[in-house]
């Protein structure tokens, strides 16, 4: 299912919690339709109550901590840390991922545990060190504020939040937070003045020589797949990532593929936020990564020069930055 | 490119399951890891290429030698692994096998020709030696186009005049290499289509001739996901150049084969991750779109070649049980009427 044409516009909510929501049926250049499960729907109403509920603390044990907390648009939609930080400043273990074009995923967390973004929306809730909710607590207490009971009840025809209710409005709500019109998609299409020399060097590079499209490939850069690109494995006790999930040995050390688009926001990175910058990310792939049994065999040594590396960087930040980043600024929250 | 790619794609695809699957009769067991099937069409012997080598198989007798050995061996995957070795088989002509390599490192496989006679199966026949070959092709070394070289060699198509591989070197690049032939000899190996870059979708594996000349390829997509991301690409093989892009909705297309009798596309799914997702299905293409109908369940099938007479055969991987190590591949096959 894609968004049907009636929402070829944006939409300001007349509401008191007005807040407002671009839907466009047409994506953006570079970028398919967004797919959507056809038992949850695109509805404006339901993507402006999933958007207060992304931006409300009140669904953390602490009232502090909520889905921007750790995915803050200002910041990629991850948090500009190496680590998420939790109720009462509880660290993770792994780096936030951005939510930019998670609708395109096709498993959700680094591991792809989630097979949806629904079955992602609740977990962070009830992690400990994220949220540390329960669903029962967290639905008590949305059901205790007006605001929040009424718009489910319109939205979802239910008496109040449940939690199927508050996976599916954040679910679309996060289907809106897309990034795509960018100058890669530009130059693509054949404006040719849309990337700098120094960008398109770096194109040629990213498709090329230095093999990133070997896995950042297709409109998302993501071949929603996992890798085990040799981060991390020196250490004793180091991440498992994929081959928790899937039971396979061959996935030892494999972390889901993220985007590329607004990559130049969304540091550090690596799915252990090891890498401060670009160009230590691309240090880290022309070393051919750490060497472990379960590396992937996309990953090698690769020459590369300096001045190559500044163009693969300029590729990145300058060509996948787009001039219609989704700067949502967080809406008034019921009372 | 991408907005001509979307264009290009077709949106609609269904899977349907059949009420009634049919039933495939075991026709070999025993094999190892196969991966390769190719019918000689003067004799029906159905030639397989696994592990430890090509298997030569008369159908009406049941009797099978090993044709082709002594291949080195490569392993596949990190775990699950496999032992790889010769994989994707078609004829040249009446006499000739194409055999695509999967026994060595990328950037040192090869494609060989071996001439194979028309001789039935017989238990003391004599293997030809891996390097008796009557012509080689390749390698593909590391270059700018293949950062590593090509290897791992799935498909293989011949008209009789050029030869398609597909390989699995540079995922960058998803090449089906080419080799034309000069004065009834088959040319140098080139890459010749970029499928990745046409289709933005990993690993094109089967590759045949479609009824009217075309050149058909199964674009495998992602193993450690089940997205269903499995494309039919349609390429004209003079030019390269992409005419048609289907989704399938399938997991990991493996094999294809048109039926001599009814024309009918069929297409295998490997289905890596999602393994009871797998079997035999008939792809019905409908103007711009695909329903693959499934035909039969099968536990890791791979390539698959009709004979003639309309007799589907197809290789199938199987299981290993944890801790055995006897092979569980084998060769079974569907009666004509698909």
């Amino acid at each position: 299912m894609k968004f049907p044409p009636r929402f070829l516009f944006s939409v300001l909510f007349g509401m008191s919690l007005a807040a407002s929501v671009a839907i466009s049926a047409d994506p953006p250049l570079g970028l398919p339709s967004v797919p959507v499960p056809s038992d949850n729907p695109m509805t404006a109403e339901k993507i402006a109550l999933g958007k207060q509920l992304y931006f409300d603390g009140r669904l953390s044990a602490d009232n502090k901590v909520s889905c921007a907390s750790c995915h803050d648009p200002a910041k990629g939609f991850s948090n500009g840390d190496r680590f998420a930080t939790g109720v009462e400043g509880k660290k993770g273990g792994r780096n936030s991922p951005t939510v930019i074009n998670t609708a395109y995923g096709v498993l959700q967390f680094w591991d792809g545990r989630a097979k949806t973004l629904e079955d992602q929306a609740l977990g962070p809730i009830q992690n400990p060190i994220e949220m540390n909710m329960t669903l029962a607590a967290v639905i008590k207490k949305l059901n205790g504020i007006d605001g929040y009971k009424s718009q489910f009840k319109k939205v979802f025809g239910t008496d109040g939040a449940t939690a199927d209710g508050i996976a599916k409005a954040i679910a679309a709500y996060e289907r809106t937070v897309i990034s795509g019109n960018a100058p890669f998609d530009k130059f693509k299409a054949g404006d040719t003045k849309a990337l700098s020399e120094a960008a398109q060097r770096g194109q040629k590079l990213f498709f090329g020589k230095a093999h990133c499209s070997a896995c950042h490939a297709g409109p998302n850069f993501s071949d929603n797949s996992f890798h085990n690109i040799g981060v991390g494995m020196d250490k004793k006790d180091f991440d498992k990532g994929r081959a928790d999930i899937s039971k396979l040995s061959g996935d030892t050390g494999a972390f889901k593929t993220p985007t590329l688009r607004e990559i130049a926001k969304s540091g550090p990175y690596f799915h252990d936020g090891s890498a401060k910058t670009l160009e230590e990310v691309v240090d880290h792939y022309a070393k051919g990564g750490i060497p472990n049994e379960w590396l992937d065999e996309e990953i090698f040594n690769i020459k590369i020069a300096p001045a190559e590396k500044a163009d693969l960087v300029k590729f990145m930040t300058e060509g996948l930055s787009s001039p219609d980043y989704p700067e949502h600024k967080a809406p008034e929250l019921p009372k | 490119m991408l907005r001509s790619m979307a264009f290009l794609l077709c949106g609609s695809i269904a899977l349907t399951a059949v009420a009634q699957e049919a039933k495939p009769t075991a026709v070999l067991s025993g094999l190892d890891n196969p991966c390769g099937v190719a019918v000689q069409g003067a004799t029906g012997h159905v030639f397989i290429a696994d592990h430890k080598g090509v298997h030569r198989l008369d159908p009406k007798s049941g009797k099978a030698h090993v044709e082709i050995s002594g291949f080195p061996t490569d392993i596949y995957g990190k775990g699950p692994k496999y032992n790889i070795g010769p994989l994707g088989l078609a004829f040249w002509d009446d006499e000739h096998l194409i055999v695509g390599d999967g026994s060595r490192p990328d950037g040192d496989e090869l494609v060989r020709i071996y001439k194979v006679g028309k001789d039935a199966p017989h238990a003391d026949h004599p293997p030809i030696k891996e390097d008796a070959a009557v012509a080689t092709l390749g390698p593909i070394k590391a270059s700018e186009e293949s950062a590593k070289g090509e290897g791992n060699f799935y498909g293989v198509a011949s008209n009789g005049k050029s030869i398609f591989i597909t390989c699995n070197g540079d995922d960058t690049k998803g090449w089906i290499a080419k080799s034309t032939a000069t004065n009834g000899k088959p040319g140098a190996l080139k890459l010749s289509i970029a499928t990745k870059v046409a289709t933005e979708v990993d690993a094109p594996v089967p590759v045949i001739f479609g009824p009217y000349g075309d050149l058909v390829v199964g674009q495998m997509g992602e193993v450690s996901t089940p997205p269903g991301d499995s494309l039919l690409s349609i390429y004209d093989p003079e030019t390269g150049k992409l005419k048609k892009n289907y989704k399938t909705g399938l997991n990991d297309i493996a094999g294809l084969a048109y039926s001599p009798k009814t024309k009918k596309l069929y297409a295998t799914d490997y289905s890596w991750s999602d393994p009871k997702a797998g079997g035999l299905f008939r792809l019905d293409i409908d103007g711009d779109s695909i329903k693959a109908v499934k035909i039969a369940s099968l536990d890791k099938p791979t390539a698959c070649a009709f004979d003639k007479n309309g007799v589907l055969y197809v290789a199938v991987f199987g299981t290993v049980p944890e801790g055995s190590e006897k092979p569980m591949g084998s060769l079974v096959k569907f009666d004509s009427g698909l």
